[in-house]
């Protein structure tokens, strides 16, 4: 088990390089994509703290993602507000809007719980698709990015863009990582293993579940404030319940609950979807297929199977020692 | 116009028709649902398939009648190759993973479709029935949609009678109210969801081809009905029949009557009553297990 515990650090590590590997190797197209699969991570980490540690399946995630990339572009493109405030008002923003949703949706638990952040999630996308001011369903274009010359860095350069998101991944990724370590991480597992327990022990479950509930929303909406920047352009597409299922599918393929298996599915999911649209018309049945037999599968999706696989090595390993040892104690 | 009586009357007609086809859609599903546990994105696509098989029958035969018998026939045969291949197998799952594989079969059904039948609206001309139409409080109202909202009633009159006198649809309400209980009491559970699964895709592919003459058919139209209908299985309440009865009136009505009253937030009211009912009734206004 303890060398399980240290197996997903070293492989989000191992992740982190191959990002890095390929990132000096990628020319203008492979700095998108690297962009693409960096705040692709950053929404799915967000929604393995809500569905995969604590057991909240959101369909409504993709609205949270999209109104912090809207009142990102409202602040800078219409406002006029400096890229920096407006990250940081963009991100607090959506995170007090998760808290309030947050407090009602988790009066309701399971398939009920699912259905009601799909509404609570269509709702942000028809308001958004129906405002003119919002750009309606031409979205809203002219968005910049935050400026840090400064210090000498121009983000308006794709790799340089592209080598900031991953490393923001990897910070973020070791922040949550230090958060699930804590006793409130502790609680959020409980609570997805035996709520009714938790609530036994005098716990306030409601209260946990709001609470993280607006911390993972204010992580989605810092992701979209992201997702804006490296666009410049969003569409109310950004917020529909198939973006969310998107990212749900994205967690899962990954392995939920892993908190590295959302990079990887990141990764894997926009590979395919780039590499696949090149070869057929039709990529979508084969990620759909491709889904289907990850989820029917059994395992927890890419991490399970490389963890499968690594305690096979290891078993195998140590039954080699052991014979060993049998052998030598026969000869002595 | 507002003021108009026969404005009123034939919206009163549009919603009542837009419910019935609600209903045939969510009555299958509602019951997968309460009897199962299974939750079944992928039912919107039986039903674009219920649509686009009646299309291609129709043309072959260049009527509809056959096209309403054939069609959920056709469908009830890809549900049962679903059932044997996926459900079946996902239904001890939990919610999460059946939600993740059905949204995995929603993209494969999707790209069967555009594979099979293209991408463009599809629709049929001739041969269709009650194809006039009728004068009512000096509107002009199209005979056939007379004939979608007939359907539904007869549908619902049908499942009413096979769930309440028949040996089936005990079987059903006891697989409902307590599984473990029926089957200890020699209920075959397992072959009692495989025909419900059954008779749930041949309705959604019923509803796809009674809608397909006045809707038109097309690969995606499975997608965007799919949220309204799981809007009225959660508001109705999961596996009851007066639930989804219910259920498709109340969002039928609200969505018609939204888009003539505030046409830009006519969804936004389904989701908001959504949101509210599930707040005030957290299972749904009639559900099957109390």
């Amino acid at each position: 088990m303890r060398s399980l515990i240290s197996f997903r650090p070293a492989l989000a590590a191992l992740t982190l390089i191959t990002l890095l590997i390929s990132w000096t190797n990628a020319e203008y197209f492979g700095m998108e994509i690297l962009a693409e699969i960096a705040v692709l991570a950053l929404l799915a980490m967000s929604l393995d703290l809500l569905a995969g540690y604590t057991g909240l399946v959101s369909l409504g995630h993709a609205a949270l993602f999209g109104c912090g990339a809207y009142s990102f572009a409202v602040f800078t493109a219409i406002w006029g507000w400096p890229a920096s405030l407006s990250m940081a008002a963009a991100t607090l923003l959506t995170g007090l809007v998760s808290l309030v949703v947050g407090a009602v949706v988790t009066r309701v638990q399971g398939i009920f719980f699912i259905m009601i952040t799909l509404a609570i999630g269509e709702m942000g996308y028809e308001l958004v698709f129906k405002t003119r001011a919002l750009g309606g369903d031409d979205g809203l274009a002219g968005i910049p990015r935050l400026d840090l010359s400064a210090i000498g860095v121009d983000l308006n350069d794709p790799g340089i863009f592209a080598l900031t998101l991953i490393l923001l991944v990897a910070v973020v990724y070791l922040l949550l990582l230090r958060l699930l370590g804590s006793p409130y991480g502790a609680v959020l597992t409980g609570l997805h293993d035996n709520a009714g327990r938790m609530r036994a022990l005098g716990l306030p479950v409601q209260l946990y579940q709001t609470s993280i509930f607006a911390f993972s929303g204010a992580l989605a909406g810092f992701a979209g404030t992201l997702s804006a920047q490296h666009t410049m352009f969003i569409a109310p597409q950004l917020l529909h319940w198939t973006t969310s299922g998107e990212v749900l599918v994205i967690a899962i393929l990954g392995g939920l609950g892993t908190l590295v298996g959302p990079i990887i599915g990141a990764a894997l999911i926009t590979l395919l979807r780039h590499e696949l649209s090149d070869l057929t018309d039709y990529w979508g049945l084969w990620l759909g297929l491709f889904l289907i037999l990850v989820v029917m599968g059994g395992k927890n999706g890419v991490v399970g199977w490389l963890e499968a696989g690594w305690r096979f090595v290891a078993r195998r390993g140590a039954q080699s020692k052991s014979t060993a040892r049998r052998s030598n104690d026969a000869a002595g | 116009m507002l003021t108009d009586s026969g404005f009123w009357f034939v919206q009163v007609l549009n919603s009542l028709q837009l419910s019935m086809l609600l209903f045939l859609l969510s009555v299958g599903l509602t019951v997968i649902f309460g009897l199962m546990n299974f939750v079944n994105l992928a039912h919107g696509s039986l039903y674009a398939l219920g649509a686009l098989f009646g299309y291609s029958i129709a043309q072959a035969t260049g009527g509809m009648w056959l096209a309403y018998l054939l069609a959920p026939l056709c469908v009830m045969l890809v549900g049962a190759i679903l059932y044997i291949l996926i459900i079946d197998r996902m239904r001890k799952a939990g919610p999460m993973k059946q939600v993740l594989v059905t949204f995995g079969l929603i993209f494969v059904l999707l790209d069967i479709q555009r594979y099979l039948w293209g991408t463009d609206q599809l629709g049929v001309t001739s041969g269709i029935p009650f194809s006039g139409s009728f004068e009512i409080f000096g509107e002009i109202y199209p005979s056939y949609r007379l004939f979608i909202i007939c359907v539904g009633l007869v549908v619902f009159a049908a499942l009413f009678l096979l769930l309440e006198h028949t040996r089936l649809g005990a079987e059903v309400r006891a697989g409902v109210d307590d599984p473990e209980t029926a089957s200890c009491l020699g209920v075959n559970v397992e072959r009692t969801f495989f025909v419900v699964f059954l008779i749930g895709s041949a309705l959604a592919g019923l509803a796809g081809v009674v809608a397909m003459p006045a809707f038109s058919a097309e690969a995606g139209m499975g997608v965007s009905i799919l949220v309204p209908t799981l809007v009225v299985v959660v508001v109705g309440g999961l596996g009851s029949l007066k639930g989804a009865f219910a259920g498709s009136l109340l969002i039928g009505t609200t969505l018609t009557f939204g888009q003539v009253i505030i046409p830009s937030f006519a969804s936004m009211l389904m989701y908001a009553l959504l949101v509210a009912v599930l707040l005030i009734r957290p299972s749904g206004l009639f559900p099957a297990r109390g």
